[in-house]
This record gives structure tokens, sequence and C-alpha cells, in this order.
């Protein structure tokens, strides 16, 4: 709680909880973890922005030292290729379709129970409304689709819509609306056909959804 | 505890969450699809929910 005037220079564990969310300064991992959360919500939302496309050029040349550093770098590099108008006609492929519905359906109901507006969504707006947060109103889509959810997330970490979230309660909706079928989504859409610009995404997400999954193990 | 979290934080880091996604760093969310939740009147989200659905289903014509 309101320990914000402390020192920890001298005692690195105290340090390392007080830099914990609950206290209201987010550690530097837990930040790049909502910027992930971030821009897989943008990408997945809607179609690339030519200022989404800035962004996503920029991360051209990342550190390739690890997985996910290769799959961010892969993106900058695709995107760069890739002007503002194919990557709508990708999204609308990938999402929406032309005439028939899109190669994939980014929605928890449809991926567990193979249904849309299933008891996934009706499971997740009880949460939401007990973790205060609701739908702005802004997107048409059902709360359960998976760019709500890596809001929701980046909002839990960040303390967007209340305050920063424990990890507990970050690690339990992860565990509820993310874990069971996220991994399968991105790798889906790693694999899917029309994807290209798309394809570093699903593997920035699968990847991302491994980490994020082996890290709450960490949290007791 | 703090041990705990120490590991997360290493693993997290070399993961590579931390440093080899620099650029991530300038990506801020733009949709907003999701908000908090303020009870403007204190109603709660029983209502809006009943409106919601009736929406979605209007809009989900797949």
């Amino acid at each position: 709680m309101g320990s914000g005037g402390e020192e920890g220079q001298n005692e690195p564990e105290l340090l390392s909880n007080l830099t914990e969310p609950s206290d209201g300064a987010i550690g530097k991992e837990d930040l790049q973890r909502a910027h992930v959360y971030a821009l897989l919500a943008r990408v997945l939302a809607e179609p690339m922005s030519e200022e989404t496309l800035e962004i996503v050029r920029a991360l051209e040349g990342q550190s390739d030292e690890n997985e996910l550093g290769s799959a961010f770098a892969a993106l900058g590099s695709v995107a760069i290729r890739t002007p503002r108008g194919k990557a709508e006609d990708e999204y609308s492929a990938l999402f929406y379709g032309d005439g028939a519905r899109g190669e994939l359906l980014p929605f928890a109901s449809f991926y567990l129970t193979g249904f849309l507006l299933e008891k996934p969504l009706a499971k997740l707006r009880g949460d939401m409304a007990a973790l205060g947060i609701q739908t702005s109103g802004i997107s048409k889509d059902p709360e359960d689709h998976l760019a709500f959810l890596c809001e929701i997330m980046h909002g839990l970490i960040t303390g967007a819509f209340n305050q920063p979230a424990s990890l507990e309660t970050q690690k339990k909706f992860f565990e509820t609306h993310v874990a069971p079928w996220a991994s399968q989504f991105f790798t889906d859409l790693e694999g899917a056909e029309s994807a290209v610009l798309y394809m570093p995404v699903g593997t920035i997400g699968r990847l991302f959804m491994a980490i994020e999954a082996e890290a709450f193990e960490l949290v007791a | 505890m703090s041990k705990t979290k120490k590991s997360r934080r290493d693993f997290l880091k070399a993961a590579g969450v931390t440093g080899g996604a620099v650029g991530v760093a300038a990506i801020a969310l733009t949709s907003k699809s999701v908000k908090a939740a303020v009870p403007e009147s204190g109603k709660s989200a029983g209502y809006r929910e009943t409106e919601h659905v009736k929406k979605y289903y209007e809009l989900a014509r797949f």
C-alpha cells in the first residue's frame, strides 16, 4: 500500500516487493508485458492503420537473440513490405471473409464451444463486472474477442481501469479466459492461408502466451 | 515470496519480454474496446448487459 517513500537501494528483495503493482509502481517486466498485450490488441481489433503500420515497421531490426525478438523483427520486416491497403485486405480475409466468414473467429466462445456467444462469454461478462470493467461500446464485437481480452490484460497490468491488479488477479483472469484457447488461435493465425503480415503476429502471440503461462506458474 | 517474484522477473527477462522487444515500448492502445466500469449512478452492469446481448445478437450474423 502507501509505501512509496521508502528507499530500497540496499535491499533488493524489499525493492522487488515495492515495485509490485499493488504499490502503484509497475515493474519494467510487467510494463513490457502490457506493451505486448497492447500490440496484440491493436493488430487484432481492426485492420492496421497507417500509424499502427509505422509502429510495427519500427520493430524491424529488433534484437533477434531469442525467439520472441526474432518474431518481432520478422513482423517489422514484413510490415515494411506491406502497404496499408494490402494489410487491410489481409485482415478482411482473415477475420471478415468475403461473403462468408473470415478464416478465423477470434472468440473464446467459438474456440471453446464451437459456437459464438456461448457460456465463456457469459462467464467473462460476470468476471468483467466483478473487476469493474465494461465495454466502451466502440467495438461491436462480443467481449470474448481476443483483442478485448488482450486489452483487459493490458488494463489489469497497468491499472488503466482502476488500479493495477495483483499478479494473482491477472493470473486468474489469464488462466480462465485467455490460456484455454489463445495459443490455439495464435497457432491457427500463424498457419492461416491468408496470413502474411499476420503470420509473425501469430508467432508473437503463440510465444507470448507460453511465456505468460510459464511466468504465472511462478506466482505462488 | 519475493524470491518467487524475482525468479518470475528473471524468467520474463530471459524470455525476451524485456530487452529483445524494446520497440514495443512505444505502443499504446488505441482501440479502447474496454474501459473501467465507473459506477456513474451506482447502477450495476445488469441493464447494460441486456442491451449488449441484444446488440450482439443483432450484429453477430455470420
